[in-house]
């Protein structure tokens, strides 16, 4: 029995700490996107992107998500996706993209000591991302969820 | 101060989120060290020789490929720094790792947090999968095809 008990520690420890790291990381950005909207930041940027957004079946909001997700991490960008009234087709859509391309300063590097060049990586996934998104997007469309 | 009540009860909001992720993410996480305790990966590295060869990569990639995607890209990096000391693996198949992994890593802990929120997690799952294995498998033509140029 006790070779059950090993494991099941280290995963709950492994829990409390990424839970912790959550707490330290949605809270405060959700607080500050929160105050950036209630002086209306958030939508003038929203409405500048809004037409790009369009190409992914996305509201303009959702370009602050991808941004988060790109520059700092999954994380932050999960903390501001679930303050947003998104439908469960766009919640995949940006799910999907959120999940090929987040925390580009940080994995690039990690990567990097795979021969793959910090460059190529980053923008391997930046297209990647953007491709998946569009053609999710299409095939929504195409079977009539859109 | 109506900023002030903003901002509470956006931290609040936050937190139950982050409860609804740990009721989700605790369990997965433990499964996630079993299977590692277990040596799980080790008993199916031999099931994915198929898939390894339409990647055009060797056995030994098996393992430092299902480390990453299912542990994440941190321990898949480690496996593959370890890996290429050892000098099982050539240039050419660590980059090609490092390419798959860069964008199908951690699938099972990233598809349920976001399953929580109401994505769908069989599409999220198989356009990450698929997409990994068509850029990699045209990465190998394309990285095969520089090095037969050179020679």
């Amino acid at each position: 029995m006790s070779s059950i008990i090993e494991p099941v520690k280290t995963g709950l420890l492994k829990s409390f700490r990424l839970l912790w790291l959550l707490v330290k990381i949605i809270v405060p950005i959700s607080c500050l996107v929160a105050v950036f909207d209630y002086y209306g930041i958030i939508g003038a940027v929203a409405g500048f992107f809004s037409p790009a957004m369009a190409y992914f079946g996305l509201p303009g909001e959702a370009t602050i998500v991808l941004l988060l997700s790109f520059f700092v991490n999954f994380y932050a960008a999960l903390g501001v996706l679930t303050t947003m009234a998104l439908s469960s087709q766009q919640i995949t859509v940006l799910a999907v993209m959120i999940g090929i391309c987040h925390e580009l300063p940080m994995e690039t590097v990690v990567c990097s000591y795979t021969g793959l060049p910090i460059p190529v990586s980053a923008l391997l996934r930046l297209f990647t991302a953007l491709g998946a998104g569009l053609l999710l997007n299409m095939i929504y469309i195409l079977v009539g969820g859109g | 101060m109506e900023v002030v009540t903003l901002i509470v009860q956006t931290a609040a909001d936050s937190l139950l989120n982050i409860g609804k992720i740990a009721l989700y993410l605790i369990p997965i996480l433990i499964l996630i060290e079993l299977a590692r305790y277990y040596r799980i990966i080790e008993k199916i590295t031999a099931r994915i020789k198929g898939a390894l060869d339409f990647l055009t990569l060797p056995q030994e990639a098996a393992f430092p490929l299902l480390g990453g995607m299912f542990f994440g890209i941190v321990l898949g990096s480690a496996l593959i720094i370890d890996y290429s000391r050892e000098g099982y693996l050539k240039k050419r198949d660590l980059m090609l790792i490092g390419i798959f992994l860069s964008i199908s890593h951690s699938i099972f802990e990233d598809t349920f947090i976001f399953a929580v929120f109401g994505a769908n997690p069989v599409i999220l799952l198989g356009v990450r999968t698929i997409l990994a294995i068509i850029i990699t498998r045209v990465a190998a033509s394309f990285l095969d095809c520089l090095a037969a140029k050179k020679t």
